[in-house]
């Protein structure tokens, strides 16, 4: 499904189709395509530039540019990717005939798309999002972006020489609705002891559909797929792990230039991520919010304020204290990276917080998502195995003292 | 310890925290502050404004506060301060930590890559030092401010504060509802701290003080353009600073008596590069960096230090007041990191650039600084077009040696005199 994307965005320069680049973050993916747009997520491309170890050249490319140490490294490698060309190994990403900046919950969105338009030419639309402080979206937000919607639209008729039609705007919807529904299935099953999914690493190669093919039919037969599938693991006990010791919340980017590495450091405990925050970048689905074709533009600007960094830092507290619990996780492993302050800034608060007002256990790191120079694997191993050393001896010693209460004998 | 047990037990118990700084003589003011006022002269001026700005206490807060009234703060670049001040808070603007602050417990909490003035500010809270302020306001301007504010909130769970999203999109109808909106969700959190509602007449009234205070600091700044052998750049920035700490009322007849006194200086003029600086809006470079620069060869005849006193030119007092202050914010031209920009970087830059008559211009970028770093490309890009020279370079509140600086920035100063 990623290689049939690629290569029809690969086609899309010949094949004289309009392509629009979009953030994942609160995007709008439904109404460009709507109007016919192919849509590239310049963040995702840079993230399997990294898990295919190529982000790195394209950093070092940004950086001859003039681009400093401390950019973010998705901003980089996108900036050297378009300087080198644009192609990758898993095919050619074509310049853009929009730049569609969803600003929600990341502010180098502005100074990223700023750069792209200047360096491209091609135009820009800033849907300003608000940030999200409250549980429910405030009416005076959804108004204000409804508004926005509106001039985009405008916008898209005149590029295209297009009519906007609701009706078929309304039928994406109910595709993306149906797969958000079958995405929320699928994270639930986090919840069963011993877990069949993998939340954190497994669930971010899924998240693909849920951002870049909302609103197609293929999306939504993948989630089906996915599902089925974990019915059978569930009934055959094929589990992520063959014995679950550690039940974790992440929270954080994953380091995709050493994806399997890291993995590897949490298996080798029989750690098994329940649940995370990172999937959610594109959405909250799993707090009950699905788009409705009743509601279109007010459900699409209610979706743009979901996004997991566009939360405040209250309601990303509760948001992870309410998985520890929902999903009955031993402790909460946090990721920072040096590449996005959206995500991090607060992460080590957030631990403090975890640790003394909710008595989880928490691991904070620090890496990179996109810059290889920044992971350093035994200083993160010795870190994680620390840490699972420690929970498996505060397990042992809980099941010792409530064996003792209960007068069985623990060997 | 939790980091909010450590902010606790300093501010009512008074354990020490871990590595707490040992106590440093704080100035006592009046709560009129009237010592501002008696000042006889530019220099004793400038000089009890830097005892105010190296005093990491805040006398004008404790002041005010002792007094009977109540303080609020504002993070950097732009906040609407004319509410607080309608409402007969102070405001004052947070500037970071300067130089001699040891963060010793900020770190924890924010992690590693991240600019000084985000650590210094916590680091401020941590220590006690921001406890004469009931507000804490945080503009959307970065993602790190804007964590801040949920930082803060479990910090100081009794003070208001808030998270003020600044719109990007300035083309949209809908721009100024929605920042009126917004505006009116501060007001309602700042009257809880002012004990009173904010009436119209009274936010009108103080868009005028703040007119005023706009328009004298613009003198002062054109006063720099046009002759700038007459006021070097770090005192215009005290003078601007001042407004950061002290009510407008204040501090305008020190503005004003400045604007006489510079007019009758005489100073030499000498062969120095006319320079804008660029990138430091929020984070501030040390007294002794914009010394240094001045030294080494450059006039500063514009730069982004004091946004907050350029953001706009006069707003109109009749007619709704809030509304013209939103207004106000959307139209502005102003053209920096952490506002979208309305023209192409490369463009902008060269037409500040031939605004102030600058022969080159001095990025000067707070370290971590991403509004900051990521539009350097792209303006000189623009530069390079026009062939105008530049220099870069990076810095944070705890720089203490400049050899490397003054080294470029000579040689930068040579290469555009010698060219």
């Amino acid at each position: 499904m990623v290689e049939r994307y690629y290569l029809q965005l690969a086609e899309a320069e010949k094949a004289k189709r309009p392509v629009a680049y979009m953030l994942v973050g609160g995007n709008l993916t439904e109404i460009v395509r709507s109007f016919g747009y192919e849509v590239v997520f310049p963040e995702i491309v840079a993230l399997n530039c990294a898990i295919k170890h190529k982000s790195l050249d394209n950093i070092l490319q940004a950086e001859a540019q003039g681009y400093g140490l401390d950019v973010c490294g998705y901003v980089k490698n996108d900036l050297g990717l378009q300087s080198l060309g644009g192609d990758t190994p898993f095919g050619h990403i074509p310049k853009p005939d929009l730049l569609v900046c969803s600003f929600s919950g990341c502010y180098v969105y502005i100074k990223w798309w700023e750069a792209l338009a200047e360096t491209l030419g091609a135009p820009l639309f800033n849907f300003d999002v608000p940030y999200q402080r409250t549980e429910k979206p405030l009416k005076e937000d959804v108004e204000y972006m409804v508004a926005q919607l509106w001039d985009f639209i405008h916008l898209l008729e005149k590029q295209t020489g297009r009519s906007f039609d609701m009706a078929e705007l309304k039928r994406v919807l109910e595709r993306s609705r149906r797969a958000e529904e079958l995405w929320v299935q699928y994270l639930d099953a986090g919840r069963n002891v011993p877990s069949p999914i993998e939340a954190y690493f497994e669930a971010v190669f899924y998240m693909f559909p849920i951002n870049v093919l909302r609103g197609t039919e293929e999306a939504v037969r993948f989630y089906e797929t996915v599902n089925q599938e974990v019915k059978v693991r569930l009934k055959e006990g094929n589990y992520p792990v063959p014995e679950e010791k550690v039940r974790l919340v992440v929270e954080g980017v994953p380091p995709y230039t050493n994806y399997r590495t890291f993995w590897d450091f949490f298996r080798k405990w029989g750690a098994v991520s329940v649940a995370a925050t990172y999937p959610k970048v594109g959405g909250l689905f799993d707090l009950g919010f699905v788009h409705d074709p009743a509601r279109p533009l007010e459900s699409i600007a209610e979706y743009s304020l979901g996004a997991y960094v566009n939360q405040s830092w209250p309601l990303r507290r509760e948001l992870i204290k309410k998985y520890v619990h929902d999903f009955q996780a031993d402790a909460v492993l946090i990721h920072g990276i040096k590449s996005c302050r959206s995500f991090t800034a607060g992460q080590g608060d957030l631990r403090d917080w975890l640790i003394h007002e909710t008595g989880t256990p928490t691991l904070y790191l620090e890496s990179d998502h996109e810059d290889p120079r920044y992971f350093a694997p035994a200083q993160i191993k010795n870190r994680m195995d620390a840490f699972f050393e420690s929970l498996e001896q505060r397990k042992s010693t809980a099941a010792a003292g409530a064996a003792a209460v209960s007068g069985v004998r623990v060997s | 310890m939790t980091l909010l047990q450590i902010h606790e037990n300093r501010g009512s118990a008074r354990v020490a925290a871990p590595n707490e700084e040992p106590s440093v003589p704080t100035m006592n003011l009046s709560s009129d502050l009237k010592e501002v006022r008696a000042t006889r002269d530019l220099a004793q001026a400038l000089k009890l404004t830097m005892e105010l700005i190296q005093d990491s206490s805040f006398p004008t807060a404790r002041a005010w506060v002792a007094g009977g009234g109540h303080a609020a703060a504002f993070f950097p670049v732009y906040t609407p301060q004319e509410i607080a001040h309608a409402l007969g808070l102070l405001p004052v603007s947070l500037r970071g930590g300067g130089e001699d602050l040891e963060i010793t417990h900020a770190d924890a909490a924010l992690g590693s890559f991240l600019c000084s003035i985000s650590k210094s500010t916590l680091e401020l809270a941590i220590t006690g030092k921001l406890d004469p302020f009931g507000a804490f306001v945080f503009p959307y301007i970065c993602d790190v401010s804007r964590n801040l504010e949920g930082i803060f909130s479990r910090l100081r769970p009794n003070a208001v504060t808030h998270m003020l999203h600044l719109p990007q999109n300035f083309t949209s109808a809908s721009s100024v509802p929605f920042l009126v909106a917004e505006y009116g969700r501060l007001v309602e959190k700042l009257e809880r701290l002012a004990g009173q509602r904010l009436s119209k007449d009274a936010l009108a009234d103080s868009l005028q003080v703040y007119n005023r205070r706009r328009a004298l600091l613009a003198d002062l700044a054109a006063l720099r353009r046009s002759e700038p052998w007459k006021l070097a750049a770090t005192e215009l920035n005290l003078l601007e600073r001042l407004g950061d700490l002290v009510p407008p009322e204040v501090q305008m007849p020190v503005l004003e008596r400045a604007l006489r006194e510079v007019k009758e200086r005489q100073r030499p003029k000498r062969d120095a590069v006319r320079v804008i600086l660029v990138g430091p809006f929020c984070e501030q470079p040390t007294h002794d960096l914009l010394s240094l620069i001045e030294e080494a060869g450059c006039y500063v005849v514009g730069d982004e230090l004091s946004m907050l006193h350029r953001w706009m030119g006069d707003v109109p007092v009749s007619g709704d007041p809030l509304e013209n202050l939103a207004r106000a914010y959307i139209r502005s031209p102003v053209d920096i990191g952490v506002r979208a920009t309305p023209m192409p970087k490369g463009v902008s830059i060269v037409a500040r650039a031939k605004e102030a008559e600058a022969q080159g211009v001095l990025f000067l970028t707070a370290k971590f600084c991403e509004p900051a770093l990521e539009d350097v490309v792209l303006y000189r890009k623009g530069l390079d077009d026009h062939k105008i020279p530049y220099l870069h370079l990076e810095f944070e509140e705890k720089s203490t040696s400049y050899e490397q600086s003054r080294l470029q920035i000579e040689t930068f100063v040579e290469s555009v005199l010698f060219d």
